[in-house]
């Protein structure tokens, strides 16, 4: 069973989370001088996610379909994002089977990996936050 | 147990002389019109006679043009003159550069489109056209991996392109096509070959029981054979164990991934130019140690299954095949230091951009040790 019973709910866990991310003054630092722009594309359920810190200024989150066209795009299972958040995922391994599929320069993007690792403390936080709010 | 996947696309022949069966291959693959793919100095050192033979009763067509530092506008043109000549099917006979190219090629000519679109992992989910590699060095493992890197001059990067689609159909394994390749290139690729084998080992996330096998066999066999292979080109057995070892190294790090080696040497080659091959010899001693607090025992077991040492203390064992690895150096006239090899003197500026660029090359990712800014700093320093 799918952890993210639909769209909303994913929009809402992930639009939070990264909410709080940009809260931290160490990720966001790092975030904004990566100049990126960011979309994960969820499916099961489907979920855009897009995170834009191309100005180097502020990093704007958006969810749902964007004209924006990203630098990075990141595809995978909801279900491997939840995984992932929970720092349960070896990111290796997910991208050697296919279950990560990436497009455009993605070593931009994997210099973002150990940056955003404070933020496995953060989601299970996020996480019952939302349980509690939707129950 | 680790998790893993394991995949190996590509058929596999080997034979003295097999270049000379590259086009009943092609034929195999359905292929009607060849696009056949290689560098200056083989086409016009007559080097691939025997090869190219082979296609006198079969239409092909010849790009000998691609540089040691292959390039977009390179591999876009070559994909116009394809397409102008209609050829459905790719050989690529050469090195790294040659079987890279072919392999970007390949995307563009099967899937058309700007060629930005398709870098990424995993980003390609369909066959391309049949690609059959003949390589001309032993060392890269291009001819059986899943990836392809090659640069943009414009924007000053390497574009990374992985899918296991790219994975050539066929790879033609002839030592008797390496043996016009110098010295100082067969030591260096074959030391290539051996951080494969080794960075494949030790990737502990991802390496299995059946990359484990290829890794060890192939860094005995690069230990084996890479001083006669460089100090007598002619040896076709030296040569035979030294391009099976590549391949088999290659086969390992496509599954398992590279390490801090890899990203430190890609590093050098995207900012000084530096040779792949040399610059892997030079770090690899470096990532050894820096892992070796915990790979020592990944280490110590693969010193005592290619026969470097027979100690029973991991990190005696770990220090005899450190020893080993500078041995093989020295005796096949490889330059030990970065300064060695033609780098000039590192100012704060060269190591800061260095640094950016191995902290962002995915094959650190792979490492069985977290890599720090700091860390890759010192890194540099040290091997300098």
């Amino acid at each position: 069973m799918q952890f993210f019973a639909n769209s909303d709910e994913l929009h809402h866990v992930m639009n939070e989370l990264w909410m709080r991310i940009g809260r931290d003054p160490d990720m966001l630092e790092k975030l904004l001088a990566s100049k990126l722009i960011v979309q994960f594309q969820y499916r099961e359920p489907e979920g855009r996610v897009t995170i834009d810190c191309s100005d180097g200024i502020e990093m704007r989150v958006s969810t749902g379909e964007q004209l924006l066209k990203p630098i990075v795009e990141m595809s995978m299972k909801a279900d491997v994002a939840h995984e992932f958040w929970l720092g349960k995922v070896n990111v290796p391994f997910a991208i050697v089977s296919g279950k990560i599929v990436s497009r455009g320069p993605v070593q931009k993007a994997l210099t973002l990996l150990p940056v955003i690792k404070p933020a496995f403390d953060i989601y299970p936080n996020v996480i019952s936050q939302f349980k509690t709010v939707t129950a | 147990m680790n998790p893993f996947v394991f995949h190996v696309p590509t058929k596999i022949a080997f034979a003295e002389g097999a270049g000379s069966s590259t086009c009943e291959i092609v034929k195999e693959l359905a292929g009607n019109k060849a696009l056949i793919i290689t560098d200056k100095p083989l086409l016009e050192g007559g080097y691939l006679t025997s090869v190219l033979e082979g296609f006198e009763d079969m239409p092909h067509v010849i790009f000998s043009d691609v540089p040691s530092d292959s390039d977009v506008d390179c591999v876009n043109t070559i994909a116009e003159l394809a397409r102008t000549e209609e050829c459905d099917c790719i050989v690529a006979i050469g090195g790294g550069s040659v079987m890279d190219t072919a392999k970007v090629v390949n995307i563009c000519l099967t899937l058309g489109g700007e060629i930005l679109e398709y870098q990424g992992l995993n980003n390609i989910a369909e066959q391309l056209l049949p690609l059959v590699a003949v390589p001309t060095t032993a060392g890269t493992g291009s001819e059986v991996s899943m990836v392809a890197m090659v640069k943009d001059h414009t924007e000053g990067k390497k574009l990374l392109f992985g899918s296991r689609y790219l994975a050539p159909s066929v790879a033609i394994l002839d030592p008797l096509l390496t043996v016009s390749l110098p010295p100082k290139l067969t030591a260096a690729t074959g030391l290539d070959a051996l951080t494969h084998a080794i960075e494949s080992y030790v990737a502990v996330i991802s390496n299995s029981v059946f990359t484990d096998s290829l890794c060890t066999d192939s860094a005995r066999m690069v230990f084996e054979n890479l001083r006669t292979a460089t100090k007598n080109g002619a040896d076709i057995e030296a040569r035979s164990q030294m391009l099976v070892a590549s391949t088999m190294a290659g086969v390992a790090f496509t599954n398992s991934g590279v390490g801090v080696v890899h990203a430190l040497a890609h590093s050098m080659g995207a900012k000084f130019g530096t040779h792949h091959g040399i610059a892997n010899s030079i770090f690899l001693p470096h990532g050894i140690l820096f892992n070796m607090d915990i790979a020592a025992e990944r280490y110590a077991r693969l010193a005592r299954m290619v026969g470097v040492s027979k100690s029973t203390k991991d990190l005696t064992a770990t220090k005899d095949l450190l020893d080993a690895i500078e041995q093989l150096c020295i005796d096949c006239g490889l330059p030990r230091r970065l300064r060695d090899a033609g780098v000039p003197e590192l100012n704060n500026s060269d190591i800061e951009e260095l640094v950016v660029l191995a902290v962002s090359d995915p094959a650190i990712m792979f490492n069985p040790k977290d890599c720090s800014e700091k860390d890759i700093q010192e890194l540099y320093e040290r091997a300098y």
